[in-house]
């Protein structure tokens, strides 16, 4: 029982070609990230954050997390972005693109988003120490289905009940907010 | 090998573009969805830190930040959608009804 695609590879001589792959991915999603952010059609945002979705579910799958990078592409890429698509359409969009993309304070944002980058990354330049030691063989692997699985049914069944709750919260709340008001 | 390191170097770089957009853009969909990119960053995180410590409660957190997310999609699109049913446009520049 080997679904572990980070170590079946780790293990197969590939760690060098993960490493490239790995390096391609984050620039992919950086480079993605700051179209979605600074394209002038909203619609071109969202499909360049489409894109920065499957770039990240492919470094989940190279940190062994396939369930979390399953539910990326199902939950991030299939359901909430084409939520956002579909707003997206109901909008005046020619009128959006006609306005400045950016408030006139943009600079300020821009400086505390760069220094926020700037001071996250000289704080993970911490040593982290050798990765531990993986779980003993025969046991489900990690980040596959059955360990996640056993893990949300056992020790987090209590959060994951209250995460059902927050999603009914959630719909019941998005129907009172965006019902019609009847006129009486 | 992917080095735990760069994986938080990646989450700080795609959370910065993400606060970059969030506080600069105009439009309020714009926002949410840089609300996304900051939290698809958490996630990177979580998922390098879960691999450095061989540990499963990273990414089932992630999970749950995922299930959050999601719940912030539709009560914050629910709530453009009555704002633009009320005015055209979704502008953050033209909501100021509750400055005096």
């Amino acid at each position: 029982m080997r679904p572990d695609f980070a170590a079946f590879a780790a293990s197969s001589g590939l760690a060098r070609t993960l490493e490239i792959v790995f390096y391609y991915l984050a620039a992919a999603s950086v480079a993605s990230a700051i179209l979605a952010v600074t394209r002038r059609n909203p619609v071109h945002s969202v499909l360049w954050v489409l894109a920065l979705f499957f770039h990240v579910a492919g470094i989940f799958l190279l940190v062994s997390a396939a369930f979390l990078a399953a539910v990326q592409i199902i939950v991030y890429a299939g359901a909430i972005l084409v939520f956002y698509l579909f707003v997206l359409m109901l909008l005046d969009l020619p009128r959006e693109q006609a306005g400045a993309r950016f408030g006139t304070h943009w600079p300020l944002g821009a400086a505390a988003g760069l220094m926020f980058a700037a001071l996250m990354w000289y704080a993970s330049q911490s040593d982290l120490g050798p990765p531990a030691a993986p779980p003993p063989e025969g046991g489900p692997a990690l980040g596959s289905l059955a360990a996640v699985g056993t893990a949300l049914f056992t020790e987090f069944a209590l959060p994951f009940e209250i995460a059902s709750l927050i999603l009914l919260a959630a719909i019941v709340g998005t129907i009172v907010i965006a019902r019609r008001r009847r006129e009486s | 090998m992917v080095p735990a390191g760069a994986c938080l170097v990646l989450s700080a770089v795609l959370f910065g573009i993400g606060l970059i957009g969030f506080l600069s853009r105009r439009n309020l969909i714009l926002m949410l969805v840089s609300v996304e990119i900051m939290l698809n960053a958490v996630n990177v995180s979580l998922a390098g830190f879960s691999r450095q410590l061989q540990d499963q409660r990273g990414q089932i957190l992630a999970l749950f930040v995922i299930a959050v997310a999601a719940a912030e999609a539709a009560v914050g699109l629910g709530l453009v959608l009555a704002l633009n049913r009320n005015r055209p446009g979704v502008s953050v520049e033209d909501l100021t009804q509750l400055k005096w």
